[in-house]
C-alpha cells in the first residue's frame, strides 16, 4: 500500500516538469507510429493527462500560493526555474483544456479531408501538434527569459509546419508569410532579452524583476523595452502587425485553426502581461514609457478596422480570423486601462474568447468535413440539414457578440466597468458599437444557414458525425456555463490581476 | 583596442542590413529567408560580445541555441519553398500573390 502512495507523492512534486515533459516525450513516440489512428489515441491521452496535471497545479496554487520548481534540481538563478502563480496556472488550464478538446476532434477521419498528407504520414501531424502544445505550455510555465524564447520557437516552428499542411494550396504561401513575420517577431524578442541580460547579468524572471528598477533609466533598457514591445506585438497580431494572421488561419486545416485561435495568440498576450507587469513593472511600462497610450489607440483601431473587414469576408474562416484580431484588441484595451478591473477583463476575455473561437472554428470544421468548404454561399440552408452543427455555431456567435447569459457578456461587462472607472465615455460607446459589428458578421452566417434555401442540384449534406459534434458542443456549452457561473473564471482572473498590479488591489 | 561599442555597432549594421533586405526586396523569397538568417546572426554577434565583455559564458551557450533555432527555421522555410516550387514552378513573390489556389 505504501509504495503507490509514495510514488504518487513523488509525482505530485514533479507536476510542473511533467506538464511540459509529457507532451514533449510523447511527440517522437507519436511520430514512430505507422498508422495515424494509434498516434491519435496516444496524443489524445497525453493531452487529457496534461489537462489533468493543469487542474492539479491550479488547485495546488490556489491552496498554497506560488509554486517554484527547479528544473533538474539546479537552484533558481543558475538553473531554469518553473514558476507557477495564479496567472500561469489559469493559462495552463486554458491551453491544455483547448488542446485536449481539439485533439479529440482531430480524429484521423476528420484530419484526412483537411490535411494534404498521405495517410501513412498522419502520425507526423499528431507529433507536430504535441510539439506545438509543448511549446505553448513551456512559454506559460517557465520562469526564465531565455527559456521562454526557446519554447516560443518550439511552438512557432511547429505551427508553421501545421499551417502549411492545409488542403488549400494557398496554405503554403500563408505559412511562409507567417514564418517570416513570426521569425522577425521572435528575433526582436530575443534582442530585447539579450539587452536585459547585459543590463542585469541574469535571465531568471524573478531576479530580473528585482534588478531592473535600478537600471531602467538607461537607454539600453528603453531599447530592450521597444524591441520586446514590437516582437510581442508581431506574435499576438497587434493591429498594424496582424497581416499574417488572417491568411494563416483561413488556409490552415480547421483543426489547427481552432487550436491556434484559442491558444497561440492568448499565450502571446500572457507573455505581454508577464514582461510588462512582472518584469518591468507597471510603474515603468505605463508610467515612464506610457505604453498605455500606444496600446489604447492601436487596440481601438484594431477593433474597428478588423470588425469592418470581417463583415465583407466571404470565407467564414477568414471572417472569424479578422474577428480574432478585433478580439485581441479588446484584451489590449483591458490591459491599457492599467487597473485591476481592466486586467481582470483582459484575462477573463482571454479565457472566454478561447472558448468561443474554439467552438466557432470547431463548428466550421464540422461544416467543412461535410461540404468541404467554408464559403458563405456554400453554407446556405445548412441550418436545416446540420442543425446541431449550426446550433453550436450560433451559440458561439452569440457569445462572440456578448449576449447576456453567454461568456462573451461577462468579459464585455468587466471591460465596460473598467472603462467607466476611468471615465472614458467615448471608448465605452465605441466598444458597444463594435459589438454591433460582430452582430452583423455573425448574422450574415446565421442568415445564410437558416433563411436561405439549399442550393439545387446537390445532395443535401448530412449532420456531422457524433465524434465531431461532442467536442464542438463541449466548447459551445462551456460558453453558456461560464456565462452563468462566473465564480471560477472571474475569481481566478481577479486573483491574477491583483498579482500583476501589487499595491493597487482594490 | 576594440571596445564593446564597436562590436555592438557592427551588430547594429548587420541588423539594419537585414531589415533593409526584408523591406526592399520584392522579388525573391529566398533573399527574405537569408535576410532573416542575417538578422539572427546580428543578434548572435551581440550575445557573443556581451558574454566576452562580461566574462560570462552563458551568452555563448545561448548562441548555440540560437544557431540551432536559425537552422530549424531555414529548414522549414526551405521545405515550404520546395513544395511551393513543385506546385507552381515559380517562387517569385509577385507570382505567388497573384496566382490563386
Amino acid at each position: 500500500m505504501l509504495r503507490p502512495l509514495s510514488l504518487w507523492l513523488a509525482l505530485i512534486s514533479h507536476l510542473p516538469a511533467l506538464q511540459v515533459v509529457l507532451p514533449l516525450a510523447a511527440a517522437p513516440v507519436c511520430a514512430l507510429w505507422r498508422r495515424g489512428a494509434g498516434a491519435w489515441a496516444l496524443a489524445t491521452t497525453v493531452c487529457w493527462l496534461a489537462f489533468g496535471i493543469a487542474v492539479l497545479l491550479l488547485r495546488q496554487v490556489q491552496a498554497i500560493g506560488t509554486l517554484s520548481y527547479a528544473m533538474g534540481g539546479w537552484a533558481a538563478p543558475w538553473g531554469i526555474e518553473y514558476r507557477i502563480d495564479a496567472l500561469n496556472a489559469f493559462m495552463l488550464l486554458l491551453v491544455t483544456g483547448i488542446g485536449a478538446v481539439v485533439i479529440t476532434f482531430a480524429r484521423q477521419a476528420a484530419v484526412e479531408r483537411r490535411v494534404r498528407l498521405p495517410v501513412e504520414k498522419h502520425a507526423w501531424f499528431y507529433a507536430t501538434y504535441l510539439l506545438c502544445l509543448t511549446g505553448l505550455l513551456g512559454i506559460t510555465i517557465t520562469g526564465d527569459a531565455f527559456n521562454l524564447f526557446v519554447f516560443l520557437e518550439i511552438s512557432s516552428l511547429s505551427s508553421y509546419a501545421l499551417i502549411s499542411v492545409g488542403r488549400d494550396r494557398r496554405a503554403l504561401t500563408a505559412a511562409y508569410q507567417y514564418l517570416i513575420m513570426g521569425t522577425i517577431g521572435a528575433t526582436f524578442i530575443l534582442i530585447g532579452i539579450g539587452y536585459l541580460y547585459v543590463l542585469t547579468g541574469t535571465l531568471n524572471m524573478e531576479d530580473l524583476a528585482r534588478r531592473l528598477p535600478a537600471v531602467t533609466p538607461t537607454r539600453t533598457a528603453h531599447a530592450a523595452f521597444a524591441f520586446l514591445t514590437v516582437g510581442i506585438g508581431l506574435k499576438l497580431a497587434l493591429f498594424p502587425l496582424h497581416l499574417w494572421l488572417p491568411n494563416a488561419y483561413a488556409y490552415g486545416p480547421s483543426v489547427v485553426t481552432a487550436f491556434f485561435a484559442a491558444t497561440a495568440t492568448k499565450v502571446s498576450v500572457y507573455v505581454l502581461l508577464r514582461i510588462f507587469f512582472t518584469l518591468f513593472g507597471a510603474a515603468f511600462s505605463f508610467g515612464t514609457m506610457q505604453l498605455d497610450w500606444v496600446l489604447l489607440p492601436l487596440a481601438l483601431a484594431g477593433i474597428v478596422s478588423a470588425s469592418l473587414v470581417a463583415i465583407f469576408q466571404n470565407n467564414v474562416k477568414r471572417m472569424l480570423a479578422y474577428s480574432s484580431v478585433a478580439q485581441i484588441g479588446y484584451m489590449l484595451l483591458g490591459i491599457s486601462l492599467v487597473s485591476v478591473t481592466g486586467l481582470t477583463a483582459a484575462i477573463v476575455h482571454l479565457f472566454n474568447h478561447a472558448l468561443m473561437k474554439g467552438a466557432l472554428f470547431l463548428a466550421l470544421g464540422c461544416v467543412s468535413f461535410r461540404i468541404g468548404s467554408a464559403k458563405l454561399e456554400d453554407m446556405a440552408g445548412l441550418g436545416r440539414t446540420m442543425p446541431w452543427t449550426m446550433g453550436a455555431f450560433t451559440l458561439g456567435g452569440l457569445s462572440l457578440i456578448g449576449v447576456p447569459l453567454t461568456a462573451g457578456f461577462i468579459s464585455k461587462w468587466y471591460l465596460l466597468l473598467g472603462i467607466l472607472q476611468r471615465g472614458w465615455w467615448p471608448v465605452a460607446v465605441l466598444v458597444l458599437l463594435t459589438s454591433l459589428l460582430a452582430l452583423i458578421y455573425i448574422w450574415r452566417v446565421v442568415e445564410a444557414a437558416y433563411f436561405r434555401p439549399l442550393p439545387d442540384g446537390r445532395a443535401p449534406p448530412q449532420e456531422a458525425p457524433l465524434f465531431l459534434l461532442v467536442p464542438t458542443w463541449t466548447l459551445a456549452l462551456a460558453n453558456l456555463y461560464f456565462g452563468i457561473d462566473t465564480s471560477f473564471s472571474v475569481g481566478v482572473a481577479r486573483q491574477a490581476a491583483e498579482l500583476l498590479l501589487p499595491g493597487t488591489a482594490s | 583596442m576594440i571596445t564593446l561599442t564597436d562590436y555592438l555597432l557592427l551588430g547594429a549594421i548587420l541588423f539594419c542590413l537585414s531589415v533593409a533586405g526584408i523591406f526592399i526586396n520584392r522579388k525573391n523569397v529566398i533573399i527574405l529567408l537569408m535576410s532573416i538568417e542575417l538578422m539572427l546572426l546580428a543578434v548572435n554577434f551581440n550575445f557573443i560580445a556581451f558574454s566576452a565583455f562580461m566574462n560570462d559564458t552563458a551568452g555563448q551557450i545561448f548562441v548555440f541555441f540560437i544557431l540551432t533555432v536559425a537552422a530549424a527555421e531555414s529548414a522549414i522555410g526551405l521545405a515550404i519553398l520546395v513544395v511551393l516550387f513543385r506546385n507552381r514552378q515559380t517562387i517569385n513573390v509577385t507570382d505567388l500573390d497573384t496566382m490563386r489556389g
